[in-house]
C-alpha cells in the first residue's frame, strides 16, 4: 500500500506522527541556545617568541625569517604574517575556516619544534596560542564612582568580580582603568645626597624593616610555643620612621627626613574616564562555547543584587552587551517568520477562497519549520542569523507541494467525488511530480552543504535546512494533506450547486471571476505573442540588455559581509610621538566634549588613555602607548534616532580631522558579534627597502585620502619613536670599577622605581615602591644629574654616559614572507568595489619603485575570493537543476527553455539592487543562487503542462496558450507565496537586518522579474524550439510503421486485421 | 443470470460497492487499476503522466430480473459527473459451476 493511502486510510495514527514530530520539534526549539552566528572557531593561531635585547631588524632576521621558513609548509595554511618588534617576534597563521584547529595547533608545534635549535640562544621558546572566541568580551561596563574612587579596585574585585566568577559559562573578567593602591616613596635626590645615600639603600632599609618570620619553637615546661617575629608594616605611614641610615654624629637619618610617602593610587599612565568621570571597566568574556545569551542573563541579574550591596556613589552601566543584539536580532527574525507566514497563508486564501484548504496547507509551514528545530539540536548548532534566515528561505516554498496536492484534490471533489476517495486518487496522480520539484529545490541546496571556508560555516547550515523542510514539506504534502483533505474537506452537493452559489459578493463572484479574467487577458497575450515571436524575443533579448548597463556603468555596489548598525562606535586618536599621557588625556577631554555636542543621540562615551603596563592578556592586543587615545561609544538604538552610525561616525570623524595635534584617527563601527569580519580595504605594499615603501605608502596615503569615499586612511607601520638613548663610556665606568648592567638598573630603580615589598592588608599586597620624585626626573638636565653611587664616591650620570634623543626602528610588519606596510581604507557612502577600484587606478597611475610591489587586499581580497566560490557554486549548482530537470522531462532541449528565465532574474535583480541602493554582498549573491531553484520551478510548472496538452493531442499554439491559461494560477500562487514570504525580510529594520536585507531584495528583484518573463519567454521559446523537432518526430513514426501507408499489402488484409 | 461488466473512474469505487450492496448483489469480481479509454468521448485513464487517472472493473453475475435495476443505478451514477464515467456491458451466462 501506498504511502498516501495508508495514512488517509490510518488517519489517526498519521496525525499522532505528526503531533510527536511537533512535540519534539518544540522540545528541541526549548533547548536551543541562540546566538548571533552558527558556531566557528576563529582559525589563527600564533607563535611568539621573545629575544631580549635585539632590535626589530635582528629579530626580523634571527627569529620571524626562521619561523616562517618552517611554517609555511604547514597543512591548511592560507594566511601567513608576522611582526618584528624589539624583543619580540609574533608570527600569526591564518587557516582555512572551518579546519580543525587543535590539529593545525599540534601541526604548528611540529614545524616550531624542528627549527628551535637553529634559533639563537637567547631567544625563549616560542610559544603557540590558539585565537579563541573565548577571549573577545561579550559584555562591557562602565563603572563610574566619586568618593569610592580610590579604593574602587577592591569593591570592584571584592564585591562584583567574585561574585559574577560564580556565573556558569564565564570564563574571565577583566578590570582595566580601576585605581590600583600603591605606596610611593618619593625621594629628594639632594637630599639623598647629603646623606650620602643611594635609592637601593633607602630601598632596602624599607624592604628588611618589612618582615614576619617564623623562627623555630621554644618548649617551655610543658608547652611548646612557636617564635614569629612580626615586624610587618600595619599601615604605610609605618614607612616614614624607619631609619635608613646612622651618620658618624650619631644622628639618624628617618625616611620622612628625605622623602614623601604617599599611600595613594598608582600615577597615571591609564586615565579611563566614563562620559568624563573617574571610572572603570568591566570586561566580561566567556567560555569558548557557552551560551552568551544565557550568560547575560544571568550576570545582568547578578548585577542586580550585587548593587545593593554596593556603596550609593558607585554606578555600573553598560557599555555593550552582545547578547542583547543577538537577542534583538533573533527576535527581529523571528518577527519577519511571523508576517512571512500570515502572508502566505493570505495569499493562499485569496487563491483558494476556502477556510479549510487554507488552513490545512498552513499546516504544513509550522510542521516543515520545527523539523528544522530538531536538526539544529541534533547538529549542536543553535538559534542564530543564518539558521532562521533559511527558515524565511524555506517558508515561501514549503506550502507549494501543499498547494499541488491540494488543488488536485479539490479538482476531485469539485467532479463530485468524495472528499476520501478524492484525497487518494488526486494525490496518487500527482505525488510523482511533486517529488521532482523537491528534487530541483534539492540539487540548489545540496551543493551549498558541501562548501568550505568562511562561506562553509555561513551556508552550511542554509543547506541542510531548506533541503530538511523541503523534504519534510513533500512527505507533508504526500500524507497529512491528503488525510487532512480527506477529514476536513466537505463533499460538494453535486447538481444543484452551481445556481445556488451566485451570491453577489461571494468568492466566486469576485475574487474567481477576476482570476479568470487575468487568465484569459493572459492566454490572449500569449496568443499574440506566439504569433510575433521574433518581436517578442527581441523585446526581450533588448531589456536583458538594458538591465544590464547598470552593471556595466558599476553602478552595482559590492561589498563584502553587511556591517550592521548596532549603535556602537570605536575611536582611536594618534597623537604626535612622544606625548606625555597628562596631553593627550586634554585632546581625549576636548574630543569627548565635541562628540557630546554633536551627538545627542549618545548614551555613555568610555575612554581610555594609554593601556595599562600589566593590564593582563587584553593588553597583549591593545598596543596603545602614551600618545593614543581609545573611546567607546554607544548610542541609542538604530530605530530611535534619524541617523546611521555611519553618518555620526562621519561628523565625529570630520570633527577630530579639525583638531590639529591629531595625526592619525580611526573611527570604526563597534565589533563585538565576532568572526563577520571588516569591511575595509588594505592596500598592502610589498618591498624590502624601507625608504622605498615608506615612500610608496606616503603617496599612496596622499592620494587616497583624495578619493571619494576614501576614509581612516592610516599606514600600519609605526613611524619612528622617540627615545632617550643612554651611551655609556665604557672606559669611565671600568674605571669607577661598575658596568653596563649595574648602572642600567640603577638607572631604572631611579626612574621606574625599586620595588621595596608590600604592605599587606586584609590579605591584599600593594606595591611599595621607592623612586624620585617626579620633578627630578622629568627633564634629559635631570637625567644627567643622577646620582649614581661606586666604590670611589658618588658619580652624576653625565660624568658616565651621553643621553641622546633618538629615533626608534619601527617594528617590522611582514606577510607570504615579505616586508609590507598596509595602508587601511574604510569606505564611507561608497561600495567597496567601487573604492577599490578607484584605489587600483590610482596605483596604475603611480610608479612603483623596483621591489616594490602593491596590492589591493583586506575584506576586497576575501569578497573577490567569495565572488569567485559563488560563481563556480552557481555553475554547480545549474548543472545539477539542469541535470534533474533533463530526466524529468526526458529531454536535452526543454531544461534549456526554463533555464531561460535565470538571465531575466538577474536583470529584476539588478533593477531591485539600484532602486533600493542596496550593495550586493556574500549574503546576496547567495540569494542570486537561491534564484536560480527558485525561478526554473516556474518554468517547470509551465513546460510540464505544455508537454501534457501537447501530448494529449492539442495543436502547438493552442497547447501553449491553454496552459498558459491553465498553469497562470498556480505559477502566480507559488512565486507570491515565496515573494511575501521574503517582503518581511527585505523590509526589516531591527538590529542586524543589514545582514540580511539584501537577500531579501534580491530574490523578491529576481522573482518578480523572472516570474512576469517566463510567463513569456517561456511559452515562446518553447514554440519556436518544438517546430522543428516536433515535426520531425512525427515524419519519424510515420517512417518506422510504414505497413499503415503501405497500399501494395492492401489486398492481403482485412480492415480489422488493421 | 447475466454477467455484468462495470467499469469505472476509480473516484466511483465506493459508490459503485455502496449500489451493488443496495441491490444486493453479493458476488463481483473486482480489478483495480485498469487502464481503457472511451468509445466516443471518455479521457483516456492510464496511468502516466499524461492521463494520470485510472479506471477499476467489477464483473458481476445477476439473475435476469436485477439487471434492470443495476443498469438503472449505474446510469444515475453516470448522470451524475459525465467526467468521471462508469460504462457497463451486459451478457449471457451460459452455465455456472
Amino acid at each position: 500500500m501506498s504511502i498516501y493511502k495508508s495514512a488517509i486510510l490510518k488517519p489517526i495514527t498519521t496525525l499522532l506522527i505528526f503531533v510527536a514530530v511537533i512535540i519534539m520539534g518544540v522540545f528541541s526549539l526549548s533547548r536551543l541556545p541562540i546566538d548571533q552566528f552558527p558556531k566557528m572557531d576563529p582559525p589563527y593561531i600564533s607563535v611568539m617568541t621573545t629575544y631580549s635585547g635585539a632590535n626589530a631588524s635582528e629579530i626580523e632576521t634571527n627569529i620571524t625569517k626562521i619561523l616562517e621558513n618552517s611554517l609555511n609548509s604547514v597543512d591548511g595554511l592560507k594566511e601567513l604574517t608576522s611582526t618584528s618588534k624589539d624583543n619580540i617576534s609574533l608570527v600569526s597563521l591564518e587557516f582555512e575556516w572551518g579546519i580543525n584547529i587543535d590539529e593545525a595547533a599540534n601541526d604548528v608545534r611540529n614545524a616550531v619544534d624542528l627549527i628551535a635549535d637553529y634559533l639563537p640562544d637567547g631567544a625563549g621558546k616560542p610559544t603557540i596560542f590558539k585565537l579563541n572566541t573565548s577571549m573577545m568580551p561579550i559584555m562591557g561596563y562602565a563603572i563610574t564612582a566619586k568618593e569610592s574612587y580610590p579604593g574602587l579596585d577592591k569593591i570592584i574585585d571584592d564585591k562584583v568580580v567574585n561574585v559574577l566568577n560564580r556565573v556558569n559559562g564565564i570564563g574571565n573578567i577583566s578590570l582595566s582603568g580601576a585605581p590600583e593602591r600603591y605606596i610611593y616613596v618619593d625621594l629628594n635626590p639632594q637630599q639623598l645626597d647629603a646623606y650620602m645615600l643611594s635609592v637601593e639603600a633607602v630601598g632596602q632599609a624599607i624592604a628588611t624593616n618589612n618582615l614576619n618570620l617564623a623562627s623555630g619553637s621554644i618548649k617551655m615546661g610543658k608547652e611548646q610555643y612557636q617564635v614569629r617575629v612580626e615586624g610587618e608594616y600595619v599601615e604605610s605611614s609605618e614607612i616614614n620612621d624607619i631609619v635608613v641610615t646612622t651618620l658618624p654624629t650619631g644622628q639618624q637619618v628617618f625616611v620622612r627626613d628625605i622623602a614623601t610617602v604617599r599611600d595613594t593610587i598608582k600615577d597615571l599612565t591609564l586615565d579611563e574616564k566614563i562620559n568624563g568621570s573617574d571610572g572603570a571597566r568591566l570586561m566580561i568574556m566567556k567560555q569558548s562555547g557557552a551560551n552568551t545569551t544565557q550568560i547575560a542573563r544571568d550576570v545582568r541579574k547578578t548585577l542586580e543584587s550585587v548593587r545593593k550591596t554596593l556603596p550609593p556613589d558607585i554606578k555600573i552601566e553598560p557599555i555593550f552587551d552582545s547578547s542583547e543584539e543577538i537577542e534583538n536580532s533573533i527576535f527581529g527574525l523571528a518577527e519577519t517568520i511571523a508576517y512571512a507566514l500570515l502572508f502566505v497563508v493570505m495569499v493562499v486564501l485569496f487563491f483558494l477562497g476556502k477556510w479549510r484548504a487554507t488552513l490545512i496547507i498552513a499546516l504544513t509551514i509550522p510542521i516543515s519549520l520545527v523539523v528544522a528545530f530538531i536538526y539544529l539540536l541534533m547538529a549542536n548548532s543553535s538559534l542564530n542569523i543564518i539558521s532562521l534566515a533559511s527558515l524565511t528561505v524555506a517558508i515561501g516554498m514549503v506550502v507549494d507541494d501543499a498547494i499541488v496536492v491540494l488543488e488536485n484534490i479539490n479538482r476531485h471533489i469539485d467532479r463530485g467525488a468524495s472528499p476520501r476517495e478524492a484525497a487518494i486518487y488526486a494525490t496518487n496522480e500527482v505525488w510523482v511530480s511533486v517529488i521532482a520539484t523537491t528534487l530541483v529545490i534539492i540539487a540548489v541546496f545540496v551543493p551549498l552543504t558541501m562548501l568550505k571556508g568562511m562561506a562553509g560555516i555561513m551556508f552550511k547550515e542554509l543547506g541542510w535546512i531548506v533541503t530538511i523542510v523541503v523534504c519534510t514539506s513533500t512527505t507533508v504534502a504526500i500524507t497529512l494533506t491528503p488525510m487532512l483533505s480527506a477529514q476536513l474537506l466537505k463533499a460538494q452537493k453535486f447538481g444543484q450547486n452551481k445556481d445556488e452559489k451566485k451570491r453577489k459578493l461571494s468568492y466566486e463572484s469576485t475574487v474567481v471571476r477576476m482570476l479568470d479574467k487575468v487568465d484569459a487577458a493572459y492566454a490572449n497575450l500569449l496568443r499574440i505573442c506566439l504569433n510575433h515571436k521574433i518581436i517578442t524575443m527581441l523585446v526581450m533579448l533588448g531589456i536583458f540588455i538594458l538591465s544590464m548597463v547598470p552593471v556595466g556603468m558599476g553602478k552595482i555596489g559590492m561589498s563584502y559581509m553587511p556591517q550592521s548598525d548596532n549603535g556602537r562606535l570605536n575611536i582611536t586618536v594618534e597623537l604626535q610621538r612622544g606625548t606625555r599621557v597628562e596631553e593627550s588625556m586634554k585632546t581625549a577631554r576636548a574630543i569627548e566634549d565635541m562628540i557630546r555636542r554633536e551627538v545627542p543621540e549618545l548614551i555613555i562615551i568610555s575612554s581610555t588613555t594609554d593601556s595599562n603596563d600589566n593590564g593582563g592578556i587584553q593588553a597583549l592586543f591593545s598596543s596603545t602607548n602614551n600618545n593614543k587615545l581609545s573611546m567607546t561609544l554607544r548610542c541609542v538604538k538604530k530605530y530611535e534616532r534619524e541617523r546611521t552610525i555611519w553618518q555620526i561616525a562621519e561628523v565625529i570623524r570630520q570633527n577630530i580631522n579639525q583638531m590639529p595635534e591629531v595625526i592619525n584617527s580611526t573611527v570604526a563601527q563597534g565589533g563585538g558579534g565576532g568572526g563577520a569580519g571588516g569591511n575595509d580595504i588594505s592596500v598592502e605594499v610589498y618591498g624590502y627597502s624601507f625608504d622605498h615603501t615608506n615612500t610608496v605608502a606616503a603617496e599612496l596615503k596622499r592620494r587616497i585620502k583624495e578619493i571619494e569615499g576614501a576614509r581612516d586612511v592610516n599606514i600600519s607601520r609605526e613611524d619612528d619613536r622617540a627615545e632617550l638613548q643612554i651611551v655609556f663610556d665604557k672606559q669611565k665606568l671600568a674605571l669607577h670599577n661598575l658596568n653596563e648592567a649595574t648602572v642600567a638598573t640603577m638607572i631604572r630603580n631611579r626612574i621606574n622605581g625599586y620595588t621595596a615589598g608590600y604592605l599587606k592588608e586584609d590579605g591584599e599586597e600593594y606595591y611599595i615602591v621607592v623612586r624620585l620624585a617626579e620633578e627630578h626626573r622629568n627633564s634629559i638636565s635631570n637625567l644627567e644629574e643622577l646620582t649614581i653611587p661606586s666604590a670611589t664616591g658618588m658619580l652624576k650620570l653625565k660624568e658616565l654616559a651621553e643621553i641622546k634623543e633618538y629615533w626608534g626602528p619601527p617594528s617590522i610588519e611582514r606577510k607570504r614572507r615579505e616586508r609590507l606596510v598596509k595602508l587601511a581604507v574604510t569606505p564611507y557612502n561608497v561600495p567597496l568595489s567601487v573604492l577599490a577600484q578607484n584605489i587600483q587606478a590610482e596605483i596604475d597611475n603611480m610608479e612603483i619603485p623596483q621591489g616594490v610591489m602593491v596590492y589591493v587586499g583586506g575584506a576586497w581580497e576575501d569578497q573577490q575570493e567569495a565572488t569567485a566560490d559563488m560563481a563556480t557554486l552557481f555553475l554547480l549548482i545549474i548543472l545539477l537543476v539542469y541535470i534533474v530537470m533533463a530526466s524529468q522531462f526526458e529531454s536535452f532541449a526543454k531544461p534549456f527553455i526554463i533555464m531561460m528565465s535565470i538571465p531575466f532574474a538577474i536583470s529584476g535583480v539588478v533593477v531591485a539592487l539600484l532602486l533600493t541602493g542596496v550593495e550586493l554582498n556574500l549574503i546576496g549573491m547567495l540569494g542570486i543562487i537561491l534564484l536560480a531553484g527558485i525561478v526554473v520551478k516556474n518554468g517547470i510548472v509551465l513546460v510540464d503542462y505544455i508537454n501534457l496538452m501537447r501530448d494529449r493531442g492539442y495543436e502547438l499554439n493552442e497547447a501553449i496558450a491553454l496552459s498558459g491559461q491553465s498553469r497562470l494560477r498556480p505559477v502566480l500562487m507559488t512565486a507570491m507565496t515565496t515573494i511575501l514570504g521574503m517582503i518581511p525580510m527585505a523590509l526589516s529594520t531591527s538590529e542586524g537586518s543589514e545582514i540580511w536585507v539584501p537577500m531579501g531584495v534580491v530574490v523578491i528583484g529576481g522573482l518578480v522579474a523572472s516570474t512576469l518573463i517566463t510567463l513569456i519567454v517561456v511559452p515562446v521559446l518553447y514554440s519556436i524550439f518544438s517546430r522543428s523537432g516536433e515535426r520531425n518526430k512525427e515524419a519519424k513514426l510515420r517512417q518506422t510503421f510504414v505497413f499503415f501507408d503501405n497500399p501494395d499489402d492492401d489486398t492481403n488484409i482485412t480492415t480489422s486485421e488493421l | 443470470m447475466k454477467a455484468v461488466f462495470i467499469t469505472f473512474n476509480q473516484a466511483n469505487t465506493e459508490r459503485v460497492e455502496y449500489m451493488l450492496d443496495r441491490l444486493n448483489i453479493r458476488g463481483f469480481t473486482f480489478w483495480e487499476n485498469v487502464q481503457g479509454r472511451g468509445t466516443h468521448d471518455g479521457e483516456p485513464r492510464r496511468g502516466t503522466h499524461t492521463w494520470p487517472e485510472m479506471n477499476s472493473a467489477v464483473i458481476t453475475v445477476v439473475n435476469d430480473e436485477q439487471v434492470d435495476d443495476l443498469l438503472k443505478a449505474i446510469r444515475r451514477l453516470d448522470n451524475r459527473n459525465k467526467e468521471v464515467g462508469v460504462r457497463a456491458f451486459v451478457w449471457n451466462v451460459e452455465q455456472t459451476v
